[in-house]
Order: structure tokens, then sequence, then C-alpha cells
């Protein structure tokens, strides 16, 4: 039942960002499509790979959404004293709450991807499944790392706004201080595809990076098990 | 349902920063007895409860909840399963149904009772279908209320039960503390109506900034406690009375107010052998008796 309870908490932000993030990817290229003139397929990728930048951009504001919640908003608004009650420890809570925004996060990723290429596939402008698989493989194995960092966030603050606040800058400043100081280490230009894109054929091209994902991977492990030690010792 | 203590601490203490909220407390509650903590706001009751249920750590000390160590994570998580608790402000999830959170609470209690359930539910007037964020106060309660009563716990603690309940729904609440307790639950709540503690408690605890002042049944209390009013043919010797038992002494002219916890028959013995001209003997109600304490603390 706790996962039902993460559900029913977290739904409306959920879908809202479910249909917000699909319907714009299906705006953009349904739109798009009509701008296409003859050479068009460098362009459609083009697009395609604009639609991932703005995707991204959408895609990281939802999930930072969906990692807030969890017993310290709780404490804010008065309801954590019900949830510790439960026979249940911390670090189940806090995994249940984890795993449902992680299942989420997959889904936000896959279907605005997904809607693209039936789309893209009825106008008769097919592309192909590998790079859409490649899109979503990198914004899932490096964004994920965006939802970690909310929950670890939310853990630390108390506050209903001050949380999503704070994550919403640190997301802005890590973004500004990697590209201008340490570009070779930026998740951003990962997670777009941006270090991957053939700027001839826009493209995805090369092998999966393969080290970036599990060095991303590995920062959120560490950020969600550094949020489970936090809530196993905080006062509520 | 273990015969020994259903809660005990030890030189129980919670600190935050320079601020004691709880000040080495020994505590010990009975089995199958309902037991009242009162105190006034910041007393150190809710923080009390929680450490009991592992919400908050203790600064020092320790304690046991149905026979489990409430500073071990893994052994407080096992004793939740048979404690009903009601938290002071009645948490709720706002986004969830009443037959939603019902569903919910229920799969979490071997103990849980559908029976009982729907039938506190038809007795509260409770909307099923209603999100719990749309419910009055007084709803709200009772849905916490029939959370805790539709199981058969062997501890229940309550904290502030009554607070936004009509006056039909604290007459039913006080009866169903009388009607569980016989049934061999034991019972922990916190109030400051001290007119319902009276009607229904067993023993009462009053705690004053941190420090638990009272532990007694009520039944000794009340054959304990005294005022004694006192009026002598001079200015009252005030020494003179300052002896065991005596809480609290006031004087105002030749009168003399002394607040006894015990040893009354000596007070008035004493009156006697001074001379006193008037000796007036009244046995002490639970609301003098938590003031007086309050008071003289």
């Amino acid at each position: 039942m706790l996962w039902y309870k993460a559900w029913l908490e977290t739904r409306s932000r959920f879908l809202t960002c479910l249909a917000t993030l699909t319907i714009f990817c299906a705006v953009f290229v349904r739109h798009a499509q009509g701008l296409i003139g003859p050479g068009w397929t460098a362009d459609y990728n083009r697009l395609l790979f604009v639609t991932q930048q703005f995707l991204v951009i959408m895609w990281i504001l939802a999930v930072v959404l969906l990692g807030m919640g969890g017993i310290v908003r709780e404490k804010a608004i008065g309801t954590s004293s019900l949830s510790l009650s439960l026979p249940v420890s911390r670090a189940r809570l806090l995994a249940v709450r984890v795993g449902t925004g992680v299942l989420e996060a997959i889904a936000l990723g896959v279907a605005p991807w997904t809607i693209i290429f039936l789309i893209s596939f009825l106008a008769g402008v097919p592309i192909l499944i590998s790079q859409v698989v490649f899109y979503v493989a990198l914004l899932l194995g490096g964004g994920l790392t965006y939802f970690a960092m909310a929950v670890l966030v939310s853990s630390l603050l108390e506050g209903e706004y001050t949380a999503p606040a704070v994550a919403f800058a640190v997301v802005l400043l890590t973004a500004i201080i990697f590209d201008a100081w340490l570009r070779p280490f930026n998740l951003w230009r990962m997670v777009t595809g941006d270090s991957y894109v053939d700027r001839h054929t826009y493209l995805l091209a090369g092998h999966f990076p393969w080290r970036g994902m599990l060095a991303s991977m590995s920062g959120a492990a560490v950020m969600l098990l550094a949020s489970i030690r936090v809530i196993q010792r905080r006062d509520f | 349902m273990t015969n020994t203590s259903v809660i005990r601490t030890h030189d129980l203490t919670k600190s935050y920063g320079s601020l004691t909220a709880v000040r080495g407390l020994n505590l010990s509650v009975a089995p199958k007895r309902i037991t009242a903590f009162l105190g006034q706001n910041g007393a150190g009751k809710s923080t009390t409860i929680k450490m009991l249920l592992g919400m908050t750590r203790p600064t020092s000390g320790d304690g046991t909840v149905l026979g489990k160590r409430i500073t071990d994570p893994a052994e407080n998580r096992e004793s939740r399963r048979k404690v009903a608790y009601v938290a002071e402000d009645k948490p709720l999830y706002g986004y969830m149904t009443v037959e939603q959170t019902i569903l919910f609470a229920s799969s979490f209690y071997s103990d849980w009772r559908p029976d009982e359930a729907i039938r506190l539910l038809s007795e509260y007037r409770l909307p099923p279908q209603r999100k719990v964020k749309s419910l009055s106060k007084g709803m709200r309660t009772k849905l916490a209320l029939l959370l805790a009563f539709a199981r058969r716990p062997e501890l229940l603690i309550l904290d502030e039960p009554s607070e936004g309940l009509d006056p039909v729904a604290i007459e039913h609440l006080l009866q169903t503390l009388v009607t569980r307790a016989a049934e061999g639950v034991a019972i922990f709540f916190s109030s400051h109506q001290i007119s319902e503690v009276e009607r229904v408690a067993d023993h009462v605890c009053i705690l004053e900034k941190g420090c638990l002042l009272v532990d007694a049944s009520l039944d000794h209390l009340r054959q304990f406690y005294r005022r004694i009013e006192l009026v002598f043919p001079f200015p009252p010797p005030e020494g003179e009375f300052r002896f065991t038992g005596v809480e609290r002494i006031q004087t105002k002219g030749h009168q003399m107010s002394v607040f006894a916890s015990s040893n009354a028959e000596d007070v008035v013995e004493r009156a006697h052998n001074l001379n006193a001209v008037s000796v007036e003997v009244a046995p002490v109600g639970l609301r003098d008796i938590f003031l007086e304490t309050v008071k003289e603390n």
C-alpha cells in the first residue's frame, strides 16, 4: 500500500507533466514537419535533436518536481507522524517513494519519444528506432541524477516550497558552472546528446557512453544513499 | 499481553540545543489501564510520545514500549505493529479519500477489524468518497480515531484525542476508552481536558518542564490530596507546617491555606496544637492538583 500512497501523492504532478511533455513534443514535431523543405533528412534529424533539448529541460523540471515530497515535506504539512507511526522503516518509506519516482521518470522519458516516433512514422518520415533508443537512454541514464539530487535536497530541507526552489537553483548553477569550467564532465551535454551528435547529419553517432552513464548512475546512487542516511538520523 | 509495564522509560531526556524538552523521565505505564498524561503546552508530552514511537531520538536515556527498546529502530518498528496512535494534529493524507485512508491503514496491521471499521464509519457519519482535505476538523479527528479504534492493539496512545470533537463525540470517545481498557487494552493519553481525564483515567502522570511531578493512581490522589484552610488568632507560623506532604502554603493575614499531597492529619494536628481558631479540610479535585502542581514549579 505504500506504492499506492506514493502513486496517489504524485499522480496529479506526474499526469500533468506527462501530458505537457507529450503534447509539447507531438505539437513541436508535427508543426515543424510543415517547415521542412527539400533535403529533409538532416533537417528532420536536427529537428529531433532540438526537440531533445527542449524535452530535457522540461523533463528535468518534471523529475525535480517528482523528487519532492517524502516525510520531510510531510513534516512541513503536518502528516509525517502518520507515516512514521506505521510499522515500516524509514528506509522503506524512502525507497518506495524513489521507486515510484523512477518509474514515473522513465514514463516521462519514454512517452514523448514514443509519440515522436509514431507521428514521424505516420507522416511518412520514419526515424531510426536506434536513434530514439539512444536519446531515451541518454535522457534516463544521465537525467536520473537530477531526480536523485531532488530527493537529496527534499531530505535535507524542510518547507513546502524551499526544497523545490533550492533544487531548481542547483540544476541551474551546476549547468552554468560545468559549462563554463568543467565542460568535459557536463552532464547536461551528455543528456541532451550534444556531445554525441554528428553536426552534418544530426544523428547521434559513436558508441554509447557507458562510462559516463555509469558515473552518472553512481552519483545518483550516492545521493540516494545519503538521502536514506539523512532520513534515518533525522528527528521528526 | 504482557503483565509488566507496557511503557517504561529510564532517565529519558531530549534536548534541542540549550532547551531541554524532557529531562530524566522515569515513566511506567501499567497494562489494561487508562493512564492520563497531563501537562501544560510545551511540558514535553508530545516529545515523550514521539520518542516512544521512534520519531525522535532521545538525547540520553532509554525506554521500552511493549518490551521493545525505543532506541533500536527495528525493535521500535516491531512494537508499532501492536500500538495504535492518534497524533495531536490528527495527521491524515489530504489527497486520499476517507475510504482510501481506511484501506491504506488497514493493510499494515494484522489486528485490523473490518467489521468495526464499517461500524465506526457509519457511526461517525464519515463520507467514504470525500477527500480528507475537504473534511472538517471534527471529521478528521473522527477518522483518525477510527483508524485507531478499528484495530485491536495492545497499547493505544492518544495525543489530545478529544480536540475538535463535539460533546456527543467526546462522550462516545470516553465510553470507547473505558470499553477498550475493559477489553485489556492499555491506554496512554494526553489531554488538557481535566474533567475528561477525571472521568476515565485510572492513573495520572503530570509533566512540567520535562519533569514528571506526579505519578499516581487517581484513587490515591483523591484519597490523600487535601486543601486545609486554617485561621489563627495571630499571623500564621508558616515554618511550622513545612514538612513532608505539604506541597504549598499560602498566607493572607491570619489565614493560611495548605495544599497537601499526604499527611493532612498531621497538618490538622499541628494546627490544633498551635491554637488555630478554624480548621477546614476539603478534598481536592484533579484540576486543583494539576494547577497547584504546575504553579509550585
